[in-house]
């Protein structure tokens, strides 16, 4: 990990100092341990705070949209798929953008972390590879890396960005196709059950949009939700319903865009399962259109393209 | 008590909408619960209308194109 | 400059029928001012009697009344009513026409078309219109939607005219001061181009035929008082009952072919539409009444021979079960038992002679050519045939014996509304090849007021709700659907409206428009699809821009479709004007967009449809590019030896193809294909296989069809079986195998009238018996059959089919499920057929068999070329015509139009035609300087638009496109469609629809 952010801090000098690019986008290091924070470059000077470790879980696509002048970015696998949707939607001009990959096998989850130390706090981390040492004030505590990453990332296959100028750290090796236990699990369920989850889940909501926010394909000018006309939605967060539909409607908004980050889910403060809703989506297409959001440049958007062979479960056939 | 569904039926100018017409030109007898919102095409239906009907207090909703 | 000074760019139209009415539109359309003349005192013709029409049971008065209404407004039409053409002299380019104009008594310049003065007029006549079923007054107006709208009066019956001071009671009631008893009559004196003639025809007069008992037996009427008894607007309101003692039959007989097929009355040709109508009026009869009706046609063929009609005659046969009932009918009587009933005394095929008794029975009576016609025929020279309809010299469609004069309609022979409308067309294309210089040259444009600007301006809705006589408001409560209307947000103004189409209604909402100073205008009637553009149009008129307009479906959508719940339909009206009130609120003006446009055509197919289309556009000044997909030019048509009138088709076909080679103005190209087109109406661009690119204004398709390879009756592999092609150059060779043959059978209907092909091939009939002809001519010892399901001569190809019998041509009936069985032989094939009149099976050792294969489209070209062209098909594979009556060569996407068997079957005569008619109605379009879009287009809010490119990916016409610097997507107005589909795709709404925005539609389904 130190050894990439080594790397990452002489990529970015040398760009900024060879006038490649005007701006690198990366991660500093945060207040506390594993808070990696999105990091704005613009001198060789300013490169030296550029950092990698287990906690740059941020996706930096989302401060790539309509960028003026050339900007490199350091980008793990999940960033390049956003960047690659959001080069397809017009949003990136790839021409201007200088990706710095790195290959990545999972950021830390904090919520885990807590969990597992009962809320003490952790002052300090050493990465060890499979393991990790979290330490604090009177403990030291070793645990297995793979428990600790987020749900998105082990879900991850795309942990190798599939796009990139320069990479920095070496390619991982392809991981075994996901089967989306939990998206079928939740698919047995009954009508009712699953409304009844869903309400559950929603009644947390209090509409703050911090998914939408955290999103790097929620970038509309107005989402459909704030627009008064016509008011497609109530606005209330008292209203369970509107608060599923403001979801649902989002995450359809995404099929074939997602890249499952996990930004939204990150960065919900209710805790509300928000990946239950865009994976379903994710396999629905996957299923579907055989279509994946940003693995390649060349893919069409799979909402937006029309194919003779298309399936059409929806239409009901004699 | 009886059931009164209220149906909103969204029908393409060209086809359904027409074909509507022509239901009525061979006197085609249906129940008068449907709605109907001519628009230019079904390409025209926005997801966003099914579900503002619903929310709307419609009990149905009819896409044809 | 080529110009002469002599030639008039205007052209006589004698007639308003929907011939006359469209030809004038096709020409007014297309540059030229028309002088329409119509004998009575308003345009309409025929169309406005008939109840519905057929195939496609629309209703006659409600499609033909948009084009009522333009051509009525029409600035370059001039409507001449209550006039007769007395002299035409001159020549092609400058004819000087005498019309005698009758005095009307109104003006109806001044008539509001308001009735009280008929209210007041104290004589009582027969109504003509309504077949004398019940009475009018001496002042009247011809129908309720009659243009102009205005009163006249009938000078033999008014009272004032014979003693001045008898009467006067409708000079005191009119406000309008219309009315003058002096008025004289006029003579008018006119320069004009070109003559059309189409008079249209005259119904035939049955008290000839005492057997049919009609005058004597009072439930015996023709077919014409039917369509009156069906109609909303009949006497009856629509209500069928008996006219003498008002009681509803249970049981109608139709009896066809009355004062047809008739040489003992010197009716011998077939009037070729009443098979069609008389169907039509069983099946409409059927749905009038709420018990079961008993409907039996009498007939002797059903000649069901026009494009779909077959299907109509089987789904009236094995869905609405009319009874059809093949038989010769000797008299019809009364049953005498006081119940006022006939009885119906007939012959069955095998001759067993039957009564059966009917409350009703109509006779389905012939058409006439119209008497007036005669005496002015004399006088120009004009030929006419023995039955006095106009001699149309062979292969010109729409030709007459004097040059510069053209008729078009049932005045040439009796055809149906679809072939009159199409000949119209080809007529106007014809009239106006001559006058190709002098276009424009006395037209007007047209000027609408300044359109008021309504930005900012507090909504004031104007509410109108049509009764469409008793359509709608017998079962919708109009007068509480206008006062729920009164109650609701910005409605200023609101009424109910007898017909809200009228021209008086028209004038009415104009001043509702001024005097409530509205600003948006909601018209609840029947189909926007239909009567949309002519509301518009009032809009304009009024000062408000055309899109200030929405409008409700309550009729077909409502009270048609929910005839016995009038409290819920009520319910239903009110829903849907509250929804159009509140969709309108959110109206705003659009703009038309005016763009440039090419003026060249393109014409797919190379045969003679093709061949005749591009030398037409030709003469019309205009570039033409004709393509052909094989060698060389002239279609199917090579094949063919004869013509239907025994025309030298081989030296026809040379000379036309040897013209359009020579043709400057056309670009013939063979051995290519259509590989891609882009574009649209004045901006087409068609790649062909050459590679070469054309840029066009308009297309006009003729890809022709083939004739169907039989698999049925040892077809291809007998070498004495052949299709009625391949027996066509063996009779112009002369071949041995036919002066040698002994017997010679043809049979009829291969691969038509099946469930494969559910169409009738409509040539093969007279084509047979026009081969069964030339065989006996060649071979006079030889013996000839046809077997056939029905012989579907229409027309004067009747008495070609009397000429084979009297020359002993055998005719053989089969029935479809017992078709004749051909077998091997020696030397000959045996041929069995079991007959219809002994009832046993025959067998013919014939020499030749003739097959009457199907036409069948081409399906491939014609799919490749639906999907370039965006014009869809029919189920059988041949082109699909915007609307089945009145747009027979149109199609729904702009400027593209087609003609011959492309559309389906027809004989070369009216392929020429059709031709002509593509011709016609795409000089409508060629006309133009540029090319108006209408406007209803996306529009990007560029503020919200994050130019994702979404709505670039779906646009299915390719109207979109993200701007690279701007990162906004950018609407191609001009190709734009105004689908939508960008809208529904954009998450943001930063993409909609002028006409129909998120908003607007979400404004209905909040009124809900």
């Amino acid at each position: 990990m130190q050894a990439i952010a080594a790397q990452v801090k002489e990529a970015a000098k040398k760009l900024l100092e060879d006038k490649k690019v005007d701006l690198v986008v990366g991660f500093a290091e945060g207040s506390l341990p594993l808070r990696g924070t999105p990091f704005f470059a613009r001198t060789p000077e300013e490169a030296n705070q550029l950092t990698w470790n287990r906690g740059c879980e941020n996706n930096l696509a989302n401060f790539l949209r309509k960028r003026e002048g050339k900007v490199a970015v350091v980008a793990k696998g999940c960033d390049v798929r956003s960047i690659v949707a959001l080069t397809k939607e017009n949003q990136i001009d790839r021409d201007n953008l200088y990706i710095i990959g790195v290959p990545c096998d999972g950021m830390v989850d904090r919520k885990k972390v807590g969990k597992l130390l009962g809320g003490k706090e952790v002052l300090e981390v050493v990465d060890q590879g499979d393991t990790i040492v979290l330490k604090g004030n009177g403990f030291a505590e070793t645990a297995k890396l793979a428990d600790l990453l987020h749900n998105s990332c082990i879900d991850c296959r795309y942990g190798n960005p599939v796009v990139y100028d320069e990479l920095i750290g070496t390619l991982m090796p392809e991981k075994a196709e996901e089967d989306f236990a939990e998206i079928k699990a939740f698919e047995a369920k009954t009508t009712a059950e699953r409304r009844a989850f869903m309400t559950e889940e929603f009644s947390k909501c209090i509409r703050c949009y911090a998914c939408r926010n955290a999103c790097p394909m929620c970038y509309c000018t107005e989402c459909f939700v704030d627009c008064s006309q016509p008011e497609w939605i109530g606005k209330s967060a008292a209203n369970v319903q509107d608060n599923i539909l403001f979801q649902a409607v989002r995450v359809f908004h995404s099929a074939g865009r997602c890249a499952d980050c996990g930004a939204c889910e990150r960065a919900c403060p209710m805790g509300i399962n928000l990946r239950l809703l865009t994976r379903k989506l994710v396999k629905d297409v996957k299923v579907l259109f055989n279509a994946e959001a940003g693995v390649s440049m060349d893919d069409k958007a799979a909402m937006a393209t029309f194919a003779a062979d298309d399936p059409e479960p929806f239409l009901v056939k004699e | 008590m009886e059931r009164d569904p209220k149906i909103v039926a969204f029908l393409c100018n060209w086809c359904s909408y027409a074909g509507a017409d022509l239901a009525g030109i061979g006197r085609i007898q249906y129940p008068p619960n449907i709605r109907v919102v001519r628009i230019p095409c079904t390409g025209r239906i926005n997801p966003l209308f099914i579900i503002s009907a619903l929310r709307h207090g419609a009990d149905g909703v009819l896409t044809s194109g | 400059m080529s110009t002469k000074p002599d030639k008039v760019g205007a052209v006589l139209v004698v007639g308003a029928g929907i011939a006359g009415i469209q030809a004038s539109l096709d020409l007014a359309e297309s540059g030229y001012y028309v002088y329409l003349v119509e004998k009575s005192p308003a345009i309409g013709g025929t169309m406005p009697m008939l109840d519905k029409t057929f195939p496609t049971n629309d209703c006659s008065m409600c499609i033909l009344s948009p084009k009522l209404v333009e051509c009525g407004r029409h600035l370059n039409v001039e409507t001449i009513t209550n006039s007769e053409v007395a002299d035409i002299q001159g020549e092609p380019g400058n004819f000087k026409v005498t019309i005698n104009k009758k005095a009307r008594m109104v003006d109806p310049d001044k008539c509001t078309g308001c009735g009280s003065c008929a209210e007041e007029c104290p004589v009582k006549v027969d109504d003509d219109f309504n077949q004398g079923l019940n009475k009018r007054k001496a002042i009247y107006k011809l129908y309720a939607q009659a243009y102009p709208n205005a009163y006249a009066i009938d000078t033999t019956r008014c009272l004032k005219i014979k003693k001045p001071k008898a009467c006067g009671k409708c000079l005191e009631v009119c406000q309008a001061n219309a009315i003058d008893h002096l008025m004289q009559d006029e003579t008018l004196e006119l320069q004009v181009g070109s003559v059309i003639l189409c008079p249209g025809f005259e119904k035939y007069d049955v008290s000839q035929l005492w057997y049919y008992g009609y005058g004597k037996l009072p439930n015996v009427i023709t077919s014409m008082e039917f369509e009156r008894l069906l109609s909303a607007s009949g006497p009856f309101g629509g209500h069928l009952q008996r006219p003498a003692d008002g009681q509803e039959p249970k049981k109608i007989a139709w009896l066809q072919c009355v004062g047809s097929r008739n040489c003992r009355n010197e009716h011998g040709y077939c009037s070729s539409v009443c098979c069609m109508y008389a169907i039509k009026e069983a099946v409409i009869a059927k749905e009038h009444t709420k018990y079961p009706l008993d409907t039996a046609i009498f007939f002797m063929d059903m000649r069901t021979y026009g494009k779909d009609f077959e299907k109509y005659y089987d789904r009236a046969r094995l869905e609405n079960g009319v009874r059809f009932i093949r038989s010769r009918v000797f008299e019809v009587t009364d049953t005498f038992d006081d119940t006022g009933n006939c009885q119906i005394r007939y012959s069955n095929e095998d001759g067993t002679i039957v009564t059966e008794d009917f409350d009703l029975v109509v006779l389905s009576l012939g058409l006439e050519p119209p008497s007036g016609m005669v005496q002015l025929a004399d006088k120009l020279g004009l030929e006419l045939n023995k039955f006095n309809f106009c001699e149309s010299p062979s292969l010109t469609g729409v030709g007459t014996s004097k040059p510069g004069i053209f008729v078009a309609g049932a005045f040439s022979g009796p055809r149906d509304i679809p072939e009159t409308v199409m000949q119209a067309s080809a007529a106007a294309s014809d009239s106006a090849a001559v006058l190709a210089d002098v276009r424009g040259t006395m037209t007007k444009a047209k000027e609408y007021p300044a359109e008021k600007d309504v930005a900012g301006e507090v909504i004031r809705t104007g509410v109108f709700i049509c009764h469409c006589g008793i359509n709608i408001g017998g079962v919708v409560n109009v007068p509480e659907v206008v006062a729920y209307a009164k109650t609701l947000p910005g409605v200023a103004f609101a009424d109910e409206k007898l017909y809200a189409c009228s021209q008086d209604t028209s004038a009415q909402i104009k001043e509702a428009i001024d005097q409530y100073g509205l600003n948006r205008v909601v018209v609840a009637s029947c189909s926007p699809r239909t009567h949309e553009p002519m509301f518009q149009e009032t809009l304009k008129e009024a000062g408000l821009n055309a899109n200030l307009f929405e409008m409700t479906n309550i009729r077909d959508q409502c009270s048609w479709v929910h005839m016995q719940e009038p409290e819920k339909a009520t319910a239903k009206a009110k829903d849907l004007v509250k929804m159009a009130i509140y969709k309108s609120a959110l109206l705003e003006p659009i703009d038309g967009v005016t763009l440039d446009m090419n003026h060249d055509a393109l014409v797919i197919g190379g045969g003679v449809a093709g061949i005749t289309a591009s030398l037409g556009l030709s003469k019309q000044g205009y570039k033409v590019y004709l393509v052909e997909k094989s060698a060389e030019l002239g279609g199917i048509a090579n094949q063919l030896r004869f013509g239907m009138r025994g025309e030298d088709l081989p030296s026809y076909i040379s000379d036309l193809v040897a013209e359009v080679n020579a043709d400057a103005n056309i670009k013939v190209s063979t051995g290519v294909e259509i590989t891609d087109v882009h574009g649209f109406v004045g901006n087409f661009e068609t790649t062909l296989s050459s590679g070469d690119v054309i840029p066009h204004g308009v297309t006009i398709i003729a890809t022709g069809a083939r004739e169907y390879k039989p698999t049925e009756y040892l077809y291809g592999q007998n070498k004495n079986v052949m299709t009625l092609l391949e027996l066509e150059s063996l009779l112009a060779n002369k071949d041995s195998k036919v002066t040698g043959a002994k017997n010679v059978v043809f049979v009829q209907c291969v691969g038509s009238r099946d469930a494969e092909r559910p169409y009738c091939s409509r040539i093969c009939c007279t084509k047979s018996v026009k081969q069964a002809l030339k065989v006996k001519e060649l071979n006079p010892n030889a013996n000839v059959f046809v077997l056939y399901r029905d012989i579907r001569t229409y027309g004067f190809f009747e008495e070609m089919y009397r000429e084979a019998r009297n020359k002993g041509v055998i005719f053989v009936r089969y029935s479809a499920d017992n078709k004749p069985v051909v077998e091997a032989g020696a030397d000959s094939v045996k041929v069995t057929v079991t007959d219809h009149v002994l009832g046993i099976p025959i067998e013919i050792n014939a020499d030749i068999v003739g097959l009457a294969a199907a036409i069948v489209p081409d399906k491939d070209t014609n799919s490749k070329l639906s999907q370039f062209y965006k014009v869809p098909l029919n189920q059988e594979g041949f082109f699909l015509e915007a609307h089945m009556k009145l747009r027979p060569v149109d199609f729904g996407t702009d400027g593209v139009f087609m003609c011959g068997l492309a559309h389906g079957p027809k004989n070369l005569e009216e392929n020429i035609s059709q031709a002509k008619a593509a011709v016609g109605r795409a000089c409508t379009v060629l006309a133009k300087q540029s090319i108006s879009v209408e406007g209803k287009s996306a529009f990007v809010n560029e503020r919200k638009c994050a130019g994702c490119g979404d709505c670039e990916a779906v646009c299915p016409a390719k109207a979109v496109q993200v701007d690279a610097i701007k990162k906004v997507a950018v609407v191609n107005e001009a190709l734009c469609k105004g689908c939508g589909a960008c809208a529904s795709t954009c998450r943001c709404g930063a993409i909609n629809v002028k006409g129909c925005t998120n908003q607007q539609l979400i404004a209905m389904i909040k009124a809900l």
